[in-house]
């Protein structure tokens, strides 16, 4: 299988349409009303232009190609305090904007391939990848640990490689082994049990997306795993029927969706299986009519978009024939793949729940602050940065708030508890686990 | 860029040996704390360029202050070892202003961002100098206020343009950004931290520099070289409920500065502005490329806002009468639609579209660089056609607007001038299109703003001796020893 990921040099001409004018760090709308907001949550930290925004990367990106910046420690953490999360690229309006977090990661793919990156405690994560498959360390057996209680109450959920079904449910390593997050897993296969959905797990035998090892450059690792995964859910399609894979976590969806079709064999391998994030599947569902609410959560709750759920998956329409503009010019983007509106619609339509949003929310929502590595390799910045987040969702007056994506879970919670903010962090799927009717209860 | 080592050592600072180093960095440490300073060079890069074509530099250390405390102990410790200071609060001035020619201390003023106040009685707002157009937008429009917002990034600073001579979408009402200016809070290179205007008399009064001395004038154009503004007092404005853009487009410069000298007499514009077909283009053609023969050359548009639908008909009356005038004359003045793109970007500001160079830049690459003047507009017509000379032969689009500010004598002529900035010929190529077409300008009455040094040079050679005296011995007055941004006055 080949895989077209871009080295830091065939980027250059990228990185040379920046104007260093700046405009990437301020979140900026003229409204009327105009609204401001701080977009990076390196340069909110740390100050400095080189940490702030797109700006301050591709100075570090110049001056790395041309020689004048070499690898040392402060440059290499430099590089890797930055959580990838593209808010910074949402306000560019230049060429190079589509490529401005592949800019970011290839300075690290870059460091890695020349022995200088990436940060120590990554190197941590990218061993437990290789002995354990998951960035966790964590064993093959403990993967389904969550599924217990669903064995224990007579409902256990399928194995797909003993059997078949048309759902995948790509469960994800951080739900499946850091303790807080797996409210998300059982949330979801509870909703799915509810719904009497044909679906199953590969259990033991899930591996990491290899999300994270791809933000922090180590592509070699993430071309192993995801060429595993892409093989496997050739096998789930041609030997167990499956046709959906749902993923409840937005890192994960982000890899397979964006990062896999990087791989030259990934039209052919995915042909036939849609790849879905659990938020969508639900809207869809109800949109339907096919979910049914009982009871009422008399909840004010604020909703925070995942970086991976929302810009992450802009579309660039890029003119690269030249037949509009020139060659390689970006004419426009494509936001329909976004999931913005669905978990707003399924949260609306909640009764009881009241919903009130951020100053920064959709494609100007403020990164939590775990993603591209940071809350491995920098645990308490990352909390530092989710508690800015959590206290934007308690000057809303919410006492709670949702998202969907187990990274973001974990990372707002640690926010909350180093403020002590009363504000609760749930999954999307939690709620709607709480009120949905099942088929058998109908 | 890769120039950049062997130009620092050209213009080596005077701090070179490793121990001076350590204890400058000690030194400032003890000021601002250490994650408010530094002296790692992926750090300094990124302070060492802009979009403009003035070479790259580094600074040696870069510092973070938050306190105007902080600023006054740290121009202390800078005056007393005699190193370089180089203000900064987002470097987008596009003249290398920000660029060090000395190296010494980059002090950059973002932390230092506090809206202190707003007063929607007075129309009065007190800002530090790292306050955005962004942030400063957001916050006035809760009061219904509104300001002079240029055609900038929108997280560039307020203070900063307005004491650089900015430029806004309310000059021909209120005049240039810098006259907004009501009173003035500054850090002197030696460490002492003075008042001008109102709020020197009266701590919490910053409604006007007059009638006092202008001693705020020490400290507006001069390019961070006679200390640091820490705060400003700036008026700000009602927004009218009503908005009406009148658009014409005539063939040739003369007869749009006809109309514009008609329309600026009656002074009810908020802008008053004419731009060239290259650069109503988004984006401004690059290289140069023809105009189609059937396009008119130039587009005008003259934004008026009002409170009742009488005072808007009343504008349009008044404007009508203008057009007929122009027409009976015989140019070849003619209504036209605006080229909605363009439009938004000129009246829905500050805008995050054209504010990231978009419509400047965005098929010429990296760089931008202009002779922006203040022209006297009765020459506007013959030094156009000049650079359009000068301009096409550099195989450079002859982008160029004209707004008149308020009054009719004057106003700001600029050619913006994108370039590639990854080639070396091709940044050399503009910056020497654009110093020619500066010196023309220049023979013809205009000064530029924010002129980088090349700019600044030229100033010079034709500046009175009179004149030059009184500034070298105002700077060495202010700033003894030379910390404050050297080299940029070019004297
Ligand atoms: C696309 C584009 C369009 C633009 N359009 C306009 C326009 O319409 N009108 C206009 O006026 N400008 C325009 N500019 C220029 C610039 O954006 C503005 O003038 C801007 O507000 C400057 O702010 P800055 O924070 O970038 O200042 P900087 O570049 O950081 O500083 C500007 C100058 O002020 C000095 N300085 C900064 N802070 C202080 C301080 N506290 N005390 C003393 N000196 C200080 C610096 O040393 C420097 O000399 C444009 C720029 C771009 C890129
Ligand atoms: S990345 Fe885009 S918005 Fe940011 S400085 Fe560069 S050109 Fe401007
Ligand atoms: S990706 Fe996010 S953290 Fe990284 S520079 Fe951009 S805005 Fe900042």
């Amino acid at each position: 299988m080949d895989w077209k990921i871009a080295e830091l040099k065939e980027l250059e001409d990228k990185i040379w349409r920046c104007t260093a004018c700046g405009t990437c760090k301020t979140a900026y709308d003229y409204g009327p009303p105009p609204t401001f907001g701080e977009i990076c949550p390196a340069g909110t930290e740390f100050g400095f232009e080189g940490f702030m925004a797109s700006k301050g990367k591709i100075a570090f990106a110049r001056g790395i190609l041309s020689g004048e910046l070499p690898w040392d420690d402060e440059l290499l953490e430099a590089i890797y305090k930055c959580t990838i999360c593209a808010g910074c690229q949402n306000q560019c309006q230049l060429d190079h904007k589509p490529y401005i977090p592949e800019i970011i990661e290839a300075m690290r793919r870059k460091a890695v391939a020349e022995g200088a990156g990436p940060m120590p405690l990554h190197k941590n994560l990218l061993q437990s990848m290789k002995n354990y498959n998951n960035p966790y360390q964590g064993p093959r057996r403990v993967r389904t640990d969550w599924t217990r209680p669903f064995k224990k109450a007579g409902k256990p959920i399928k194995d797909l490689n003993k059997e078949p079904a048309p759902v995948l449910f790509f469960v994800g390593c951080t739900g499946a082994f850091n303790t807080a997050a797996r409210a998300v897993p059982t949330a979801t296969a509870s909703i799915f049990q509810k719904l009497g959905m044909d679906f199953g797990i590969l259990g033991e035998n899930e591996i990491c997306c290899g999300s994270t090892a791809m933000r922090v450059g180590d592509s070699e690792e993430f071309k192993r795993v995801a060429t595993k995964n892409l093989e496997t859910f050739k096998w789930l399609h041609d030997e167990r029927g499956v046709k959906t894979i749902i993923s409840s976590c937005a890192g994960c969806y982000r890899a397979i969706k964006k990062d896999y079709s990087l791989s030259s064999e990934y039209d052919k391998v995915m042909e036939g299986i849609e790849v879905i994030h659990t938020a969508d599947y639900l809207n869809r569902l109800y949109k339907e009519g096919k979910l049914k609410f009982e009871g009422e959560l008399h909840w004010k709750v604020t909703y925070h978009d995942p970086c991976h759920t929302g810009r992450h998956l802009n579309k660039f329409i890029i003119d690269e024939e030249g037949k509009q503009l020139w060659k390689g010019a970006y004419v426009d983007v494509d936001q329909s793949e976004c999931l913005y509106e669905q978990p707003r619609d399924l949260l609306k339509a909640i009764p009881g729940v009241e919903l009130v949003e951020m100053k920064r929310n959709r494609a100007n929502s403020f990164c939590c602050g775990g993603g591209g590595g940071v809350m491995t390799g920098f645990g308490e910045w990352a909390a530092k940065n989710a508690s800015l987040r959590i206290q934007e969702g308690e000057d809303t007056g919410a006492e709670r708030m949702v998202s969907i994506c187990p990274f973001c879970h974990f990372n707002l919670n640690e926010g909350a508890k180093r403020i002590g903010s009363q504000v609760k962090v749930h999954d999307l799927t939690e709620l709607i686990d709480q009120v949905l009717v099942g088929r058998s209860d109908d | 860029m890769s120039e950049l080592s062997s130009l620092q050592k050209q213009h080596a600072p005077t701090i070179t040996d490793a121990g001076k180093v350590d204890s400058v960095l000690r030194e400032l440490r003890k000021i601002v704390g250490e994650s408010n300073c530094t002296a790692s060079k992926h750090i300094r890069y990124a302070y060492s360029y802009d979009l403009s074509f003035v070479k790259p530099k580094l600074p040696d250390y870069v510092v973070m202050t938050e306190t105007v405390e902080q600023v006054q102990e740290l121009l202390r410790f800078a005056n007393k070892e005699k190193i370089p200071i180089v203000p900064y609060t987002a470097g987008t001035n596009i003249g290398g202003l920000t660029i060090p020619e000395r190296g010494g201390i980059l002090l950059d003023l973002k932390k230092m961002n506090n809206i202190v106040a707003i007063d929607p009685e007075s129309h009065v707002a007190v800002i530090e100098p790292g306050v955005s157009h962004a942030k400063f937008a957001d916050a006035l429009y809760k009061h219904k206020l509104r300001f002079g917002w240029p055609v900038g990034p929108p997280s560039a600073s307020v203070l900063a343009c307005a004491i650089s001579h900015g430029i806004g979408g309310l000059n021909a009402k209120y005049g240039l950004n810098s006259q907004e200016i009501t009173s003035m809070e500054v850090v002197l290179p030696t460490g002492e931290l003075v008042r001008v205007g109102s709020c020197a008399i009266r701590n919490d009064a910053w409604h006007s520099c007059l009638p006092l001395p202008q001693l705020d004038g020490l400290f507006k154009g001069w390019l961070g070289s006679s200390g640091v503004v820490t705060k400003i007092g700036i008026s700000v404005h009602p927004i009218p409920p009503l908005l009406k853009v009148f658009t014409v487009s005539c063939e040739n410069v003369e007869d749009m500065y006809s109309y514009m000298l008609n329309l600026s007499n009656y002074e009810m514009c908020d802008d008053l502005t004419a731009v060239s077909w290259w650069l109503a283009q988004v984006p401004i053609p690059y290289p140069f490329k023809p105009k189609p023969n059937d396009a008119p050359e130039w587009f005008s548009f003259a934004t008026t806002t009002s409170w009742t639908e009488k005072e808007r008909e009343a504008r349009t009356e008044i404007w009508e009468k203008v057009f007929e005038e122009e027409q009976e004359k015989g140019t070849s003045i003619k209504q036209t639609v605006y080229p909605e793109e363009a439009l938004r970007g000129r009246t829905q500001l500050p805008s995050q579209v054209v504010g990231s160079t978009k419509n400047y830049c965005k098929q010429g690459g990296a760089g931008i660089s202009w002779p922006g003047t203040f022209t006297p507009a009765k020459v506007w017509a013959p030094v156009y056609n000049k650079w359009k000379d000068i301009l096409i032969a550099h195989n450079l689009s002859p982008s160029v607007r004209m707004s008149m500010y308020r009054g009719v004598h004057y106003g700001m002529l600029r050619a913006m001038i994108p370039f590639n900035k990854q080639s070396d010929e091709e940044t050399e190529n503009a910056r020497h299109a654009i110093v020619e077409c500066l010196k023309v300008d220049l023979d013809a009455g205009g000064i530029p703003y924010k002129p980088p040094i090349d700019f600044a040079n030229e100033i010079i050679k034709r500046a009175d001796p009179g004149y030059l005296e009184l500034l070298r011995r105002m700077k060495k007055f202010l700033d003894p020893n030379d910390i404050m941004n050297p080299g940029k006055l070019g004297i």
